[in-house]
């Protein structure tokens, strides 16, 4: 057999080779190639023998040259992995490896050079990095750790999040002892030992949201799962994960605390809100509403429309806003509206009508804030009547004003024309005609300031004392002290007033307005028939009126209307017309907050309405 | 002395009726002049001449303030009436009034009767003034 070798030749037993495997001369030109590297090859790469390497392999990088000197020095060092498209067109790697090639005289006469497919194992290399990579990012990302607890050895293992998560060193190691003391005492450390303890025990999983103090002192927020694991029927391990939730807790407390602040506010808030759905129900109300709605519990309103809460109209003005807002999308603000409940009651509001927009810019329901304005309005109304009385007042001071200087002038005027006469008159029986005048004039003018003088009392006198008289014992006392009069001119009086009827009145006042009303009614009686004076009352709001109706002469309203109650105004020829009596009268009942209307007919008679509060 | 033939005099004040007439007396010539308590009485005897084609008078000495018809209502049926001739109506009141004073205006313009206006007492030679142009 060692005889047979020598006569196998060299070339024949490289070409054996079963390995890919290139004997290379000095110049790098291929002397010897093994089958095996001639099929991992294309074909065109058979003949290439005594052609250069480099040319043969134009892919190889240029440092392998380099490489392959040092190699002919005697130096041999691996040349690295190269790739290649294979004929299939796939990317394939191969390891090059190289050794000198030295002849039988021990001298270095080119390089060996062995070729290794590689592929498969840089592959798997590489899907084993992306496995490691993607655990590591996923764990980075999502901050979970993971833990084992080898409970035959009594051993725990931590990742590095784990031990990330826990502010520890990468290369500390815990034990369950350690692992149970990072939980916060008290709560937390009670709950993950007595976790511990029936995994061990009894197989139990547990994940607890928990907080542990870590190594640097911080608190954290952790959700800590274990599962045990079981082997033979029995509890081997446990092995969980760790992941640190501090953010999602945090704010979980923060969206809570902002939940109950908003909650608060909306509750105390000096306004009625509610939400309502798509549907007009409502899902959320504030303690002013449910106090407004007369409930203690939110709950028994919540669900309900305002058709189960109100009377059906006020529903219905509700609901129909509701759906303008919903619908147009254009909120209702400011808007005063009043509210009317089941008992009646009246509430004044100014409201606003939000839509809620859902994510397709839908309404899905609306806001509704209202502000209770009753107390509001009625202080507008009482300024605005006091303004209305103040503008009155004024009216009639200017009217008062205009009276004094017209009547003290008229008078004034007479005494210095009769005074001029007086000097200039020669005859004597003329002098004393005009001092007959002046007489007159100057009775005439202290008529006209007692007159004033009683508007004045009148006007200054507003607060007086009221008392609560019987109406119709009032008129029969007047009554019997006119008898003279009422006699004298066959004025019947008719007193139909309910002798429970009783007002709040200044007794003075009344006396002068009753009194005032029956010369009137002998005064303004028709000529063709016997006067007749009719007293009746009724009930009309807050007043009690008393109407007093006379078949007299009656007064054009059209014509004189504006005048009837106006100072020294007269509308007949009748000498007993003062025009001050219903002047008079007016104010009286005025400054009693009360009013005085009046209806005639000329030639048929007149109707008073006194209204007294 | 200037002679009118009718004066009227509408005035509810006896004593101003009583000094227009004494110093009408000493101013002009005058066959009739008459008084009246109020506008409404007046403006019916002006009426009831215009039917019956008596005369009318030339002057009118006028009060504001009077019942039942006051000057301006007097004033507002007579510049309606027919009567072609300008009357001389001289409104007399103790009113200083704004109001009167604006009404004074807009009933002049209104008219083609001659409209003045004196305020009470009236004096001796506004009379004059008055009686003169007429």
């Amino acid at each position: 057999m060692l005889k047979d070798n020598k006569t196998i030749p060299t070339s024949f037993l490289i070409k054996q080779l079963p390995i890919a495997t290139l004997f290379v001369d000095k110049k790098f030109k291929v002397v010897y190639a093994s089958d095996k590297l001639l099929s991992l090859f294309c074909d065109d790469r058979i003949n290439m023998v005594g052609e250069s390497l480099f040319t043969i392999f134009p892919e190889l990088d240029l440092k392998w040259k380099e490489v392959l000197k040092e190699c002919l020095n005697g130096k041999a060092s691996p040349m690295g992995v190269q790739g290649f498209l294979d004929t299939s067109g796939r990317e394939k790697f191969y390891e090059w490896f190289n050794a000198s090639w030295y002849d039988s005289d021990e001298n270095i006469i080119g390089a060996i050079i062995q070729i290794n497919d590689i592929s498969s194992a840089i592959e798997s290399d590489a899907a084993l990095d992306k496995a490691n990579i993607l655990l590591k990012q996923q764990s980075e990302l999502s901050k979970i750790g993971i833990w084992e607890y080898d409970i035959q050895r009594n051993t725990v293992d931590w990742c590095p999040m784990t031990k990330n998560i826990h502010e520890v060193p990468l290369d500390y190691k815990p034990n369950i002892e350690t692992t149970i003391e990072y939980y916060k005492e008290g709560h937390c450390r009670n709950a993950i030992s007595m976790a511990v303890f029936e995994a061990t025990d009894k197989g139990i999983p547990w994940s607890l949201k928990l907080q542990i103090v870590t190594a640097k002192g911080n608190e954290k927020w952790i959700l800590a799962a274990g599962k045990p694991i079981f082997e033979k029927g029995k509890i081997v391990r446990i092995m969980g994960t760790f992941q640190d939730v501090t953010n999602q807790v945090v704010s979980e407390i923060k969206t809570k605390e902002n939940e109950k602040l908003l909650k608060t506010l909306v509750d105390h808030l000096p306004l009625n809100v509610f939400i309502k759905d798509r549907d007009s129900r409502k899902i959320l109300v504030n303690k002013s509403e449910c106090d407004y709605l007369g409930v203690t519990d939110a709950n028994e309103l919540l669900g309900k429309t305002d058709f189960d809460i109100y009377p059906f109209e006020t529903a219905k003005i509700s609901r129909d806003e509701d759906l303008r807002v919903m619908d147009s999308l254009k909120p209702i603000l400011s808007q005063e509206s009043i509210s009317i409940k089941h008992d009646g009651t009246e509430t004044a509001f100014l409201s606003s009508k939000i839509p809620l927009l859902d994510e397709n810019g839908m309404a899905s329901g609306l806001v509704g804030i209202s502000l209770d304005i009753t107390n509001i309005k009625q202080k507008e109304r009482e300024l605005r009547n006091l303004i209305n009385v103040t503008s009155l007042q004024n009216k009639k001071l200017i009217n008062f004003a205009h009276i004094v200087s017209h009547n003290l002038r008229s008078h004034s005027a007479n005494f210095s024309m009769l005074l001029d006469f007086l000097g200039n008159e020669k005859d004597e029986q003329e002098k004393e005609k005009i001092v007959g005048m002046l007489t007159e004039a100057s009775d005439n003018l202290l008529e006209t300031l007692e007159n004033l003088n009683e508007v004045v009392t009148l006007s200054t006198n507003t607060e007086s004392e009221k008392e609560k008289l019987n109406l119709h014992k009032k008129i029969t006392t007047i009554q019997q002290s006119l008898t003279g009069l009422i006699e004298s001119n066959k004025l019947k009086i008719v007193n139909n007033v309910e002798k429970e009827v009783n007002i709040n009145i200044v007794p003075a006042y009344l006396d002068s307005i009753l009194m005032n009303f029956i010369t009137n009614g002998v005064k303004y009686q028709h000529p063709d028939r016997e006067p007749v004076l009719n007293f009746n009352t009724y009930k009309q709001g807050d007043y009690t009126v008393l109407n007093i109706e006379d078949n007299g002469l009656g007064i054009d309203l059209k014509k004189y209307g504006s005048k009837l109650f106006g100072m020294y105004k007269t509308f007949h020829t009748n000498k007993d017309s003062r025009g001050i009596g219903l002047y008079i009268t007016k104010n009286q009942v005025e400054s009693m907050h009360g009013k005085i209307e009046v209806e005639s007919k000329v030639g048929e008679g007149t109707k008073f309405k006194i209204f007294f509060k | 002395m200037r002679k009118i033939n009718f004066i009227s005099i509408v005035d509810d004040d006896p004593i101003m009726v009583f000094g227009i007439k004494k110093m009408l007396h000493t101013t002009v010539e005058c066959e009739i002049v008459e008084s009246y308590k109020n506008g409404k009485l007046a403006i019916e005897n002006i009426k009831t001449s215009i039917k019956e084609q008596r005369t009318l008078p030339e002057i009118i000495f006028l009060d504001i303030n009077m019942p039942i018809m006051d000057g301006w209502q007097f004033l507002e049926e007579f510049i309606t009436l027919p009567i072609p001739q300008k009357v001389k109506i001289n409104i007399v009141t103790s009113s200083i009034d704004p109001y009167d004073l604006k009404q004074w205006e807009s009933y002049s313009k209104k008219t083609h009767h001659v409209i003045t206006f004196n305020n009470k007492p009236i004096k001796r030679h506004e009379i004059e003034e008055i009686t003169k142009v007429a």
